[in-house]
């Protein structure tokens, strides 16, 4: 006696096989998320405006497979707002967030500073034959006065990781480098800001 | 005692089985310990242990330092370990992997800053023990294809693979910023999976028994005994 479930499965899967491949074309979404401690360094006596343009709020990064398809499509704008909200009031005695450069003239404070994202790069280990996840992103950061004047520009890269595991998806690997990566740019950031010549030169004038 | 032949022969024929089980179970495990100074531990003290992730082809694992860390606070005789991820995140950003000190006089040097000082006072750390090391697989022999049809599914081969699992630990005093000691282990292991219809995974369990020795020899190495 056949049994039903077999029937229906032998009526039922050559209708889903073509769904279930379309299914697979599309990019896999990753909105990296993450929690980020609070730097454990003394404050440095200074009042700082913060902008977070768009490019920054809204910044994507697309990795395309090796036939150019759109592999993963990875958000990463609002977990670089929630880093930069930890990092930043243990750095700096005040904080003010600002739309933008110009509202930053009438809010009475020392510096303005606008972080930017300019490069991101994905490393994955089915392209890399290694057996890590690797993040690198690259930033420019500005440091302007009150008045938008240039007071300094400088770049920093981060670096994040994740060795591949048995029951790790590729979306919760991409998001823990990520979340190394960012991590990595807050302790370069909040240790390296005051010895950029610009800013050491600024602050011993201050 | 006499079994029917039936009995008999099935028995026989599962000898490979029995003799796989068994082999499973045997992985081989060296600890080597290098002392450089004396060692103890009052009980308020406690120590933290911190996974080695400068590498960028491969980094210690976290769940490797947990099973460390829970070996050592194991027994009567346990010690109080402060957990990885607490300690730096409590540290941050001074022990990240770009930033953490390589050697003691780094230490040194980092426990100038004062809240640093403050933060290890407060968790009362008098031995750091870096680990650091991974587990590869050395040699991965055999095949195994599986079927699926609709009357039923099944698997048929004999796949099996050598496991190494590698790892050294530092120890250092932070109240003299000295190191006390390495230890270091190798544990090395043969994992079969034969199947038959169904795949029988007979896994050595290579990293666990790293885990254990080192965790143990960490233990009476802190102690002192």
């Amino acid at each position: 006696m056949k049994s039903p479930a077999i029937s229906i499965c032998r009526i039922l899967l050559p209708a889903l096989l073509p769904a279930l491949l379309l299914g697979a074309c599309g990019a896999n979404s990753v909105v990296i998320s993450g929690s980020f401690p609070t730097p454990n360094i003394g404050k440095l006596p200074i009042s700082l405006a913060v902008v977070y343009d768009d490019n920054l709020q809204e910044f994507t990064y697309t990795e395309y497979s090796e036939t150019g398809q759109e592999e993963y499509y990875i958000q990463s704008g609002q977990s670089h707002i929630q880093l930069f909200n930890a990092v930043l009031p243990a750095m700096f005695d005040d904080v003010t967030f600002v739309d933008n450069v110009e509202a930053a003239a009438g809010a009475g404070v020392d510096a303005v500073f606008v972080p930017n994202i300019e490069e991101f790069q994905l490393a994955l280990p089915a392209k890399t034959r290694l057996d890590v996840y690797e993040v690198w992103i690259k930033y420019n950061m500005r440091l302007l006065t009150a008045e938008g004047d240039y007071l300094a520009d400088w770049e920093l890269t981060s670096y994040g990781k994740t060795p591949t595991e048995t029951f790790l998806t590729t979306e919760s690997a991409i998001n823990d480098a990520a979340v190394v990566a960012l991590r990595d740019l807050a302790s370069t950031f909040a240790l390296s800001f005051s010895r950029v010549p610009e800013i050491s030169a600024w602050l011993a004038n201050r | 005692m006499k079994y029917p032949e039936g009995v008999t022969g099935k028995l026989v024929s599962l000898v490979p089985v029995w003799v796989l089980m068994l082999c499973a179970g045997c992985t081989s495990t060296t600890v080597d310990e290098f002392r450089q100074g004396e060692t103890g531990i009052a009980s308020n003290e406690t120590v933290v242990i911190l996974g080695r992730r400068q590498v960028s082809s491969y980094e210690t694992s976290a769940d490797f330092v947990e099973c460390v860390g829970d070996r050592i606070a194991q027994g009567a005789n346990g010690l109080s370990v402060v957990p990885e991820q607490e300690f730096l995140d409590a540290m941050f950003p001074w022990f990240e992997p770009r930033t953490a000190p390589l050697r003691t006089q780094d230490l040194a040097r980092l426990m100038t800053e004062e809240q640093v000082a403050l933060t290890m006072r407060g968790f009362g750390i008098r031995y750091i023990i870096w680990l650091d090391g991974f587990t590869e697989t050395i040699d991965r022999s055999g095949s195994i294809s599986c079927t699926v049809a609709p009357g039923g599914a099944g698997c048929f081969g004999f796949g099996s693979w050598e496991d190494d699992a590698s790892f050294s630990a530092r120890i250092w005093d932070v109240n003299n910023y000295n190191a006390v000691g390495t230890i270091s282990t190798d544990a090395t292991g043969q994992s079969y999976v034969p199947a038959i219809v169904i795949p029988i995974p007979l896994i050595a369990r290579v990293e666990a028994n790293a885990c254990q020795r080192l965790g143990d020899q960490l233990k009476s190495f802190v102690l002192g005994s």
